[in-house]
């Protein structure tokens, strides 16, 4: 019947205008997997400073500092007193098995003045730890 | 006599919609959690309390000193500009085979500190230390 197939056809079209919605979407879920680094987030929002350093961390830090430029001060995403740090490092060390390799990252944001940051080299030091980076972001496009 | 309409066939296509839910939760999933920060890391090896800090006068070493966020960096009470590329090159030209270490006074940021340590390499210093700027002041 000819109303019959007119319904038909018009059922079936409704999915083909949708095809190039889905082709976007998953073109879009393709470069979200493929270009991002799911990584867990930061305890509070730090903007590394800028740097033409290209060096890649071959292991995963036993111990991550994040100095947030309000103050905050987070070791292994637990809120810390600066004076806490150096007893924690110490614990850390002695509880990891490969000591050789034990490095300390320090997330700090890059407006952040250079005299907040002493007193944490200063606990690091003090715990007898010299495997120190600083984390910093890749500048591109310049120079 | 019974009217015999034929039901239209079908396409037995599976519907689109419950691929399109599936796709648009995994698509927000990995645009909430991806970082697209590329985290580098500078290595500031630290000396232990007991070691002795080099000190400036040693070998042919260089002591650069920040004063402010002014783009410019203090050598020998003299002030070098970051853009002075020439000064730069001469510079570490006459020290090749030393360090340089750069040295912060209050209120300089990490920026400031990471963009003089860029400047230094990209002129070609072969070793630039930044871990003087962390020092504590008595331990200087």
């Amino acid at each position: 019947m000819k109303i019959g197939e007119k319904y038909a056809a018009r059922a079936a079209s409704n999915d083909d205008n949708m095809v190039p919605l889905i082709n976007v979407v998953f073109l879009m879920l393709v470069f979200f997997m493929v270009a991002g680094q799911i990584r867990k987030a930061d305890p509070i929002p730090v903007i590394p400073p800028h740097s033409i350093n290209d060096t890649r961390s071959v292991t995963d830090p036993n111990v991550v500092i994040v100095v947030g430029i309000d103050d905050g001060l987070y070791v292994d995403d637990q809120l810390f007193a600066i004076d806490e740090i150096q007893s924690y490092l110490e614990t850390q060390f002695i509880s990891t098995t490969n000591k050789e390799g034990f490095w300390v990252q320090i997330k700090a944001d890059g407006g952040i003045s250079l005299e907040k940051l002493r007193p944490v080299f200063n606990q690091v030091r003090l715990a007898g730890l010299t495997k120190v980076s600083l984390a910093t972001q890749l500048e591109r496009g310049k120079e | 006599m019974p009217l015999n309409l034929s039901q239209p066939k079908r396409k037995n296509a599976i519907s689109l919609t419950p691929l399109i839910d599936v796709v648009f939760i995994l698509l927000l999933f990995f645009m909430l959690t991806s970082s697209f920060v590329p985290w580098r890391i500078v290595d500031t090896p630290l000396s232990v309390a007991s070691d002795v800090l080099v000190t400036p006068q040693e070998k042919d070493n260089v002591v650069l000193t920040l004063k402010l966020n002014d783009d410019q960096v203090w050598m020998n009470d003299q002030p070098i500009r970051f853009a002075d590329q020439a000064r730069f090159q001469a510079l570490i030209a006459d020290h090749s085979e030393g360090i340089f270490i750069i040295k912060a006074e209050e209120g300089v940021t990490l920026q400031t500190l990471m963009h003089l340590a860029d400047r230094l390499k990209l002129n070609g210093a072969k070793i630039v230390s930044i871990a003087n700027a962390f020092a504590m002041p008595e331990t200087k």
